[in-house]
């Protein structure tokens, strides 16, 4: 898997403003904190199950680019609401490379993944793919991304684990600002 | 189907276990995780059966491995253990001199001796052939290994197959010759025979699986081989004759389409249980285990006699055992190899646990008028892992 690099693929993505009006009436059933996984891992199943598309995009919409990162998934319009999708206990994630020849988008499906799996009870299954048609080696992200033992094996590389960690720690902004969740 | 589930939760593994062993010869179990150790579990026996439902933890190896420990595979002898690790090498494990050869766990240590390097990235599979002369391992950098087991515990590498484009996931040795076949990434799986004149080579390439072929298994007879992927399905490749042909060629006989809801991980192949071994002794039963986290048993029967030449095998689902690790994805499942255990089941999964069933007839359905058994309803029952909790 590609590690950022000082050749950018895409130095001066579109940004698209954050969406707040995603956020629904019924708030979130994790709790803003730093222990957000360990809630969530631990306490997932005494909870009522509201689950759902909104909630996954929340989890997700505030990683940041590992290019750009100052900038997240949800400006780029790399992950959006629309592109998530709840069947019982399967999720789809589909996201949108920036550009389609974007060498990034192996490390960001890992982050979506390995967010989504520190995040959710354990009998969730997950399935990660780019858009049709958004990327040239689509295929072949598609698999590797979906394939338990590469994943497993990546997170064993620290370079690349420390690579997610750092597109993941603004992860539990879930669409705030920066400023104002300080 | 019911589960009759006679303990608790037990903790296993630091972390997602991934393979497990049966040892060929002595009452022990080795499983191995991503947490990089080793496990044995021994098991009671008496009169050549199980004197009780009860499995205890023998020891930790503490590993030399420094990454996760992908598969785990005993020499026909019982006396080695191979380990294959994602950090690109196989170990090898004996237990240390001067312990008796009861291979009970009050023996020797398990040491290590011997490291076989040469993999450029992880090691996902290991394998001693039929006789235990040769040992087999596969990796992600796309090769097929071949050593042969010298005295002293010293390997030599006498083959480097290149033939897969992609990741090798798994490798499984011919039950009674010296055929190797390897399954991987690339959808593919490719079956080597040793040319006495030259090297070992690739026959042939079984293709028909649309992702990536995860496990392979032999039916006891030798006769088919048995592929499970993520593409849902398991299919049966039978052997034929083919003069001229160097040798011989394998054909696909039979497919179970969604045989799981998602990726099938495991497959392991063993001769029916005594209610239904008249059917077919050269077939028997499958278990698969996959990412729904269902353990299925399926009977493997001949085509009906009347029915012609030309039709395929017959498939029929013994067991489906929903929630085997829980919410957890099952990682292998492998049968008991030895005779009198042959209806014990291990498997492991993403919760850490080994697991250890035994399949049991449940009900003999007879015919209405007739003494002709209609069904029979078979069980698995999980064993007590062990029993200080």
């Amino acid at each position: 898997m590609p590690i950022p690099t000082a050749t950018m693929d895409n130095p001066n993505p579109v940004i698209f403003s954050s969406k707040k009006d995603i956020r629904r009436e019924v708030r979130s059933i994790w709790i803003d904190s730093s222990e957000e996984f360990i809630d969530a891992a631990e306490e997932g199943d005494n909870l009522p199950e509201v689950i759902d598309e909104d909630e996954i995009y929340d989890l997700l919409r505030s990683i940041t680019d590992p290019e750009h990162p100052s900038t997240t998934l949800e400006q780029l319009g790399v992950v959006t609401a629309e592109q998530i999708k709840i069947s019982g206990n399967h999720i789809s994630v589909r996201f949108t490379p920036t550009v389609p020849h974007c060498g990034m988008a192996t490390l960001i499906g890992l982050s979506l993944r390995v967010r989504l799996l520190r995040s959710l009870p354990a009998r969730f299954r997950v399935d990660i793919t780019v858009k049709e048609g958004s990327h040239q080696s689509e295929s072949a992200l598609n698999k590797q991304l979906n394939d338990k033992e590469r994943v497993a094996a990546a997170l064993e590389n620290t370079t690349l684990l420390d690579v997610v960690n750092g597109c993941l720690a603004t992860a539990n902004l879930r669409g705030r600002d920066p400023i104002d969740a300080a | 189907m019911r589960l009759g589930r006679e303990n608790a939760e037990l903790t296993g593994h630091e972390d997602r276990t991934w393979h497990l062993a049966w040892n060929p010869k002595h009452p022990l179990l080795a499983s191995c995780s991503a947490d990089k150790s080793v496990r044995l579990f021994s098991y009671g026996t008496q009169n050549g059966l199980l004197d009780s439902p009860k499995f205890n933890p023998a020891t930790s190896i503490p590993s030399v491995h420094s990454r996760t420990v992908r598969s785990v595979a005993w020499s026909p002898s019982g006396k080695s253990l191979a380990t294959a690790s994602f950090d690109s090498t196989v170990s090898i494990w004996e237990r240390s001199s001067g312990s008796d050869d009861d291979g009970t766990a009050s023996s020797g240590e398990w040491e290590c001796v011997s490291t076989l390097e040469g993999h450029e990235s992880e090691c996902k599979s290991v394998g001693y052939s039929f006789n235990g002369s040769l040992l087999a391992s596969c990796s992600r950098d796309k090769s097929v290994w071949i050593w042969e087991v010298q005295p002293d515990a010293d390997f030599e590498c006498i083959s480097v197959l290149m033939e897969h484009t992609q990741d090798v996931k798994c490798i499984a040795w011919h039950p009674k010759e010296e055929i190797l076949a390897s399954a991987s990434y690339d959808d593919t799986i490719k079956l080597y025979l040793d040319d006495p004149e030259d090297d070992w080579y690739p026959f042939t390439t079984l293709t028909g699986h649309t992702s990536t072929v995860w496990s392979l298994s032999f039916s006891p007879s030798g006769r088919y081989l048995a592929s499970c992927s993520s593409d849902l399905s398991i299919k049966i490749w039978q052997r034929e004759q083919a003069p001229g042909n160097r040798g011989e060629k394998w054909t696909c006989q039979l497919t179970i389409p969604n045989a799981h809801s998602r990726a099938i991980y495991s497959v392991s192949w063993t001769i029916a249980q005594e209610a239904s071994a008249g059917s077919d002794e050269e077939l028997g039963w499958l278990a698969s285990g996959g990412e729904d986290g269902r353990i299925n048993i399926w009977q493997i029967q001949a085509p009906e006699k009347s029915s012609g030449s030309n039709s395929s095998l017959r498939y029929s689902l013994l067991v489906s055992q929903s929630s085997a690790h829980g919410v957890a994805d099952v990682n292998a499942v492998a049968w008991c190899p030895r005779d009198g255990f042959r209806d014990l089941l291990g498997s492991v999964g993403d919760d850490g646990l080994l697991r250890v069933w035994r399949i049991e007839l449940d009900v003999v359905q007879m015919g209405p008028k007739s003494n002709k058994i209609v069904h029979l309803h078979y069980t698995l029952r999980e064993l007590v892992l062990w029993d200080d909790l």
